[in-house]
């Protein structure tokens, strides 16, 4: 009965953000939160394990004290407990501090057998943390796992890194970090949505994980994000004459040396 | 009394919209056009607990209340308000077995109606006067077995989907309006037949057709509530209706504005979008606070329902608003986007007929302007 | 002795890294050290500007196995910047160098100054939808996307190149390797692409993008839906955050909207086109040209019109 942990992220919709014309700064003040995309496949993956098999998911996440808006959200898709570490300054963090906090948070409890998290947060897309945290630590890391199966201690997983499909297989603890297409994460049910209140879930104080000031800064800072506008022609045909738009279409081409 | 939400009936809304966008948007359109009952996405429906939101959990029910059940149906009418109609036609089956049902009638009917293995039905008007203001057509008769019903029920919304319908008879013709009962009908009763399904303007996909008793024979235990109770019983359950079918169209309503404002920014006349137009922005003002204050209306009635305190005042007024509103808020819409939101290429004809289906029918037995003067005037 | 480190599995991509690494050896007068897996790799390597190339020998290649490895030589070497080609293995092992190194690492970088002592680069955010500077202190380590750099030209004098032996990361059972059912195809070196959505109804009416490509002798590509979703196309054709980033002169989609997270894979192409019939979809908005209508009945037409 495996005891697996799923790490995530409380990420902004980027679809709730706007673009100010004046300056390209950004306006998040309508931004809702979500989990992030990947990461969603990350805990519908513990979650079909420990259907089939039995266990528990814990799921922990590092964040600003936003993160409690996630704690029903995420608890109602399977995880048995929540536990989340909130930082005012976790918005500036980069992955080291990020992958450091969670091992920290990671160290302190009794051991997993399998640390799920996903590819790569949707708002930075680093796709760093799960590497990171296998080596801080010390644990083998499988990456980019289209497909997995866990029996006893032993897991046997699909992995896609880009050049190849390999069929690889590790025993004892892991981190892995799973593909979109692992997956299609399911919506939950309503008794499922009611029942996350019914679940455990606890606050770690960051200062009760021994890491230094100097583990908390980052070493890579963001700086001045502008929001990016496509700044094209848009030179649009749309007459309800069908040949009548693809003949000033084929001009266009003609006249951008493409035709 | 607090007209915000709950976390959960937040996440309930979202979790809603969310199942909206993965299972009724890819078929909307053609549900339109063909009219054929979407009975996987029905499945689906129930599987996510959206078929007994309000009933209580020793049925298998989720008790999440009516401020859920509202949160959900508006945010599955967004999508499609056929849909929604199944889901409202259903839940007034499911309230008023919960509201008025014996222990063993809610024992036998409310699991199954609450896994959505059976699908309800509330069958109370006739092609006569609606039941309550005039006498029913459909008349009960006492008989050795228990009751034998004869006569015709009209507009039944999912008559032939439904495993089990409400229905409401006359028991004494003599008594005349006041003499109506509820029966709980299974579909598959003897005598019980479905008329043709009736082909109509909006809401396609959701089944209408009339119900023919031919001599049903049912047990005494059929009658729900006592024998008196019916006037109650269509008074209240419809009031619920008027509650969801108003979260049904401000769904639609939020759908439309939506898809007016969208659009009001891409179309561009005379060198700008027309969204920087006055008059463009007075109506999609007007649209968008029809819709806020509807909505907060509802909320009002559905949050008076969740305490247990009379709430059928506060649902006439939202039904009597939106009866004006509602199809006010469409053709605003269509004005917005004028040629292009009238080809239906696009939704809005759709939604059009739709909310023609929502506000304009299923007058409950006392029109809502009765029912708020008569609470002013006591 | 602290130097610029470079490394990748694939050839190309590791000479095109030797390009800013240069730059950055100049910058810090520090020495340019190249890692590879092959005595060959090592001397091409060593012949295009490297002052020094270490062949690894381990028993295992993949650069994940040599992560640990790695990471050790870095941290005695004292390395100041690490560039990692940004191949998805490449990824992750430069994430484990960097753990390892205690340093920062910024992913994707496409451009690298030194400025005030610490490594400059750009970031996009929000799937596409802003960019912002990212300064990293050193050490730093940096993956890089193929093709961003050309490789350097050949060096007056080749760099010194030296054999270690190394203990590979044997932790994981590989149990069997596959390539990739590619048919042979990099659409990231097409100079046009067709690049289709959901608005193909089936996978047989792919057959009309594939005519336009063929007229326009274009490669076909996708999004992420076609690709992972519905399988009509290899991943190796999708486009978008967590597929190929293109940059042809000519970029037609077909019935996609044009969400951002597609978007960032092709926005810099040159010229982008637009098919669609919904007028108010995103594309439009991204879009140099585009046409609103019915794909089924332009994509013909347009095929036709092109033959003239």
């Amino acid at each position: 009965m495996p005891k697996i942990l799923v790490c995530y992220k409380w990420v902004l919709n980027e679809q709730d953000i706007k673009i100010r014309p004046e300056d390209l700064s950004l306006d998040a003040s309508r931004a809702k939160g979500k989990i992030s995309d990947f990461d969603r496949n990350a805990i519908e993956e513990a979650t079909l394990i420990v259907e089939q098999q039995g266990g528990t998911v814990d799921a922990l996440s590092y964040g600003t004290p936003a993160v409690r808006q996630s704690i029903k959200d995420v608890l109602s898709r399977g995880p048995n407990r929540l536990l989340w570490i909130g930082d005012p300054k976790a918005e500036e963090a980069d992955a080291l501090v990020i992958a450091k906090v969670l091992a920290a948070a990671i160290r302190k409890s009794d051991p997993y057998d399998l640390i799920l998290c996903g590819e790569g947060s949707s708002d930075m897309f680093y796709q760093q943390i799960p590497a990171r945290l296998a080596a801080l630590l010390e644990l083998p890391c499988l990456t980019f796992v289209a497909r997995m199966t866990l029996e006893g201690r032993t897991l046997m997983a699909q992995r896609k890194p880009g050049d190849c499909t390999e069929m690889v297989s590790v025993t004892g603890p892991a981190v892995v970090s799973v593909l979109s297409e692992i997956n299609k994460p399911r919506i939950p049910s309503l008794k499922q949505v009611l029942g996350a209140a019914k679940k455990p879930s606890e606050e770690i104080a960051l200062d009760s994980l021994g890491l230094a000031a100097g583990d908390l800064t980052p070493k890579a800072v963001r700086k001045s994000p502008k929001g990016f506008l496509m700044n094209r022609k848009n030179v649009v045909f749309k007459e309800s004459d069908a040949a009548a738009n693809v003949a000033k279409l084929v001009a266009s081409l003609k006249a951008e040396g493409l035709h | 009394m607090s007209i915000l939400l709950t976390e959960e009936q937040e996440l309930i809304g979202q979790s809603a919209r969310d199942f909206a966008k993965e299972y009724l948007d890819p078929i909307v359109v053609d549900m339109d056009h063909t009219g054929q009952y979407p009975a996987a996405v029905v499945k689906a429906l129930a599987e996510h607990d959206f078929l007994g939101l309000f009933l209580q959990g020793e049925y298998g029910g989720a008790e999440a209340g009516y401020v859920s059940l509202v949160e959900a149906i508006e945010n599955l009418a967004r999508s499609s308000a056929a849909v929604a109609s199944i889901v409202i036609n259903h839940s007034l089956a499911a309230y008023a077995i919960q509201r008025w049902g014996a222990a063993s009638q809610k024992k036998d009917y409310l699991p199954a109606l609450a896994a959505g293995s059976t699908l309800g039905g509330f069958a109370v008007f006739e092609h006569g006067p609606t039941p309550g203001v005039g006498a029913s057509a459909l008349q009960a008769t006492r008989v050795p077995e228990g009751w034998a019903l004869k006569g015709t029920k009209a507009y039944v919304r999912n008559a032939g989907v439904a495993g089990l319908y409400v229905v409401l008879a006359c028991t004494d013709p003599a008594a005349g309006a006041k003499s109506l009962a509820a029966f709980i009908v299974s579909a598959k009763a003897s005598g019980l037949t479905v008329g043709p399904l009736a082909e109509t303007m909006g809401l396609k996909g959701c089944p209408v057709a009339d119900l023919v008793f031919d001599n049903v024979i049912l047990a005494e235990s059929a009658l729900l509530g006592g024998i008196a109770d019916g006037n109650a019983i269509v008074t209240e359950t419809l009031a619920l209706a008027s509650v969801a079918e108003a979260a049904q169209t401000v769904g639609i309503g939020q759908a439309a504005v939506e898809h007016a404002a969208a659009y009001a920014k891409t179309r561009v006349q005379f060198g700008r979008p027309i969204a920087s137009l006055q008059a463009i922005q007075t109506l999609l003002a007007e649209v968008a606070t029809d819709c806020h204050l509807a909505r907060l209306g509802l909320r009002v009635a559905a949050q008076l329902l969740d305490q247990g305190e009379p709430f059928q005042v506060e649902a006439a007024m939202v039904k009597q608003f939106l009866a004006r509103f509602g199809s006010k808020l469409l053709i605003d819409t269509v004005q917005v986007e004028g040629g292009f939101g009238y080809s239906e290429f696009m939704p809005l004809p759709r939604l059009f007929r739709d909310i023609a289906g929502t506000t304009l029918l299923e007058a409950p037995a006392d029109y809502p302007e009765k029912t708020i003067a008569a609470a002013l005037l006591a | 002795m602290p130097g610029i480190f470079v490394f990748s599995e694939d050839l190309a991509l590791a000479k095109q890294l030797l390009t800013p690494g240069l730059a950055l050896a100049q910058a810090l007068a520090q020495p340019l050290v190249a890692l590879a897996t092959g005595q060959a790799e090592a001397e091409t390597l060593a012949g295009l500007g490297a002052d020094r190339a270490l062949v690894l020998k381990a028993e295992r290649s993949a650069p994940e196995a040599l992560a640990p490895a790695i990471a050790e030589l870095l941290t005695r070497e004292g390395a100041s910047v690490v560039l990692v080609g940004g191949t998805l293995r490449g990824k992750h092992l430069a994430a484990h160098v960097a753990a390892a190194l205690n340093a920062g690492l910024t992913t994707d970088a496409k451009s690298l100054v030194i400025v005030d002592g610490q490594l400059a680069t750009q970031r996009i955010l929000y799937a596409g939808l802003a960019v912002c500077d990212e300064v990293v202190a050193l050490p730093a380590v940096a993956t890089i996307p193929q093709r961003t750099f050309l490789a350097p030209a050949a060096a007056a004098q080749p760099g010194a190149v030296e054999t270690l032996e190394v203990a590979a990361d044997t932790r994981i059972t590989v149990q069997s390797a596959t390539p990739v059912e590619s048919e042979g195809v990099d659409i990231t070196a097409a100079i046009k692409l067709v690049a289709v959505g959901r608005g193909f109804a089936k996978k047989e009416d792919l057959a009309l993008a594939r005519d336009l490509a063929g007229g326009l002798k274009a490669e076909l590509a996708c999004t992420r839906g076609i690709a992972e979703d519905e399988h009509w196309l290899p991943i190796e054709r999708y486009i978008g955050i967590s597929g190929q980033t293109v940059k042809p002169e000519l970029y037609l989609a077909v019935g996609l909207s044009g969400q951002v997270q597609h978007m960032v894979g092709c926005r810099e192409s040159k010229v982008i086109v637009a098919i669609n019939k919904d007028e108010q979809a995103p594309i439009f908005e991204a879009a140099d040209y585009g046409i609103v209508g019915d794909l089924y009945q332009v994509l013909p037409l347009l095929t036709a019109a092109l033959q003239n």
